[in-house]
């Protein structure tokens, strides 16, 4: 129990950090996006530089809320069964939300 | 689980008018929580005239003056009057503070009295500190020496060394910083607070103290400190002006020093 606390507050505290970056530049990327056509969009999105920044972004992210979460449910849910419940929710939102933006990747891909 | 509401017998209910029969013009109202075990009734808010003409400049003395003068049952804990026992500590005016070095002028309109919130209420404006005093034994807050040093031989601290404690030593254990943080309403039982894990920090930066890694291993785990979430209250409700949610960082980065 003890080391999974040290290390939850680790891997929280470096990816909190890590994310700063990749915010900075998601807006800046948005507000760049949103001044180009639709077919300059799609292309800039199908790069591989675009592929990989999204994709390691939302998993970092995903990552990220999921611990976060945890932590509130540590907080405020006492129930152990209420607990389990909520937590594996957490999870299966989180696969759905990666399994989206893999799909949607793809889509862009095949266009 | 997080409750919502409260029970229907800790609903708090309008009280007792004390109105002062003096005919003073400088008059002060002070609205204190009520509660006794002994009775039946829900908790109440009585309120008090108190002429300030002939009253003391704190709110201690302003509750002193009510029990002396218009309502012996009022219940309270005091003993030093200066900011140095921690005994009057209580919710005055929606801050957790002590009632002895708070003033009476600091506080617009009619001044509210609550006991220190989220703690078992054992009658009127004292809460039982059980948990929190239990909670202090666990971290052993005394030095731990392992030598078979001679007694009488002082224990040398350089002048950097003993820098170090400032700022921690001088907390008074009131527990206002503890009952203000919204991670120990919650998790009481568990989480060790504020008040608790700047006494640990104290020890843990004494130079002479020889069981720091032992106290480390102690603190690592999901509750006793990770469920500080640096929300500040602590360091704001401080009477002392002192920094646990400060000391509370240091005690992690100590940890994840640790290998």
């Amino acid at each position: 129990m003890s080391d999974s606390a040290k290390t939850t507050w680790k891997v929280n505290q470096f990816t909190s950090i890590i994310l700063v970056p990749f915010i900075s530049y998601l807006i800046f990327k948005i507000i760049e996006l949103s001044k180009l056509p639709y077919d300059e969009i799609i292309s800039e999105l199908s790069s591989a530089w675009s592929i990989f920044y999204i994709l390691i972004f939302t998993i970092l992210g995903l990552f990220h809320m999921r611990q976060g979460v945890n932590e509130i449910m540590e907080d405020y849910v006492h129930s152990q069964n209420f607990k389990k419940v909520f937590k594996f929710s957490i999870s299966i939102f989180v696969f759905g939300i990666l399994t989206f933006v893999c799909l949607s990747l793809l889509l862009i891909l095949m266009v | 689980m997080v409750k919502f509401n409260l029970p229907d017998n800790s609903k708090l209910t309008k009280g007792d008018y004390f109105k002062s029969d003096i005919g003073s013009k400088n008059i002060k109202k002070f609205q204190i929580y009520r509660w006794s075990p002994e009775d039946e009734r829900n908790p109440r808010m009585d309120t008090y005239e108190v002429d300030m003409n002939s009253c003391g400049p704190m709110v201690l003395d302003a509750v002193m003056k009510i029990k002396n003068e218009i309502d012996s049952s009022l219940t309270f804990r005091r003993s030093c009057r200066e900011g140095i026992c921690g005994s009057c500590a209580m919710n005055i005016d929606g801050t957790n503070t002590l009632a002895c070095t708070k003033a009476i002028n600091d506080v617009k309109g009619d001044i509210k009295i609550y006991p220190l919130p989220h703690m078992p209420v054992i009658k009127d404006l004292i809460t039982n500190l059980k948990s929190l005093y239990t909670q202090l034994k666990s971290i052993k807050p005394w030095l731990h020496s392992k030598k078979t040093q001679a007694t009488d031989v002082e224990n040398i601290q350089s002048k950097e060394e003993r820098s170090k404690l400032d700022g921690l030593y001088e907390c008074i254990l009131c527990a206002c910083c503890s009952t203000s943080c919204p991670s120990y309403w919650w998790n009481s039982d568990k989480y060790l607070g504020p008040a608790v894990l700047l006494q640990s920090y104290r020890w843990l930066q004494d130079s002479r103290d020889e069981e720091r890694k032992e106290r480390l291993k102690e603190l690592d785990d999901t509750f006793k400190v990770y469920r500080c979430h640096t929300i500040m209250n602590c360091t704001q409700a401080c009477p002392k002006g002192l920094n646990p949610a400060e000391a509370i960082a240091g005690i992690k980065r100590m940890i994840s020093q640790q290998s």
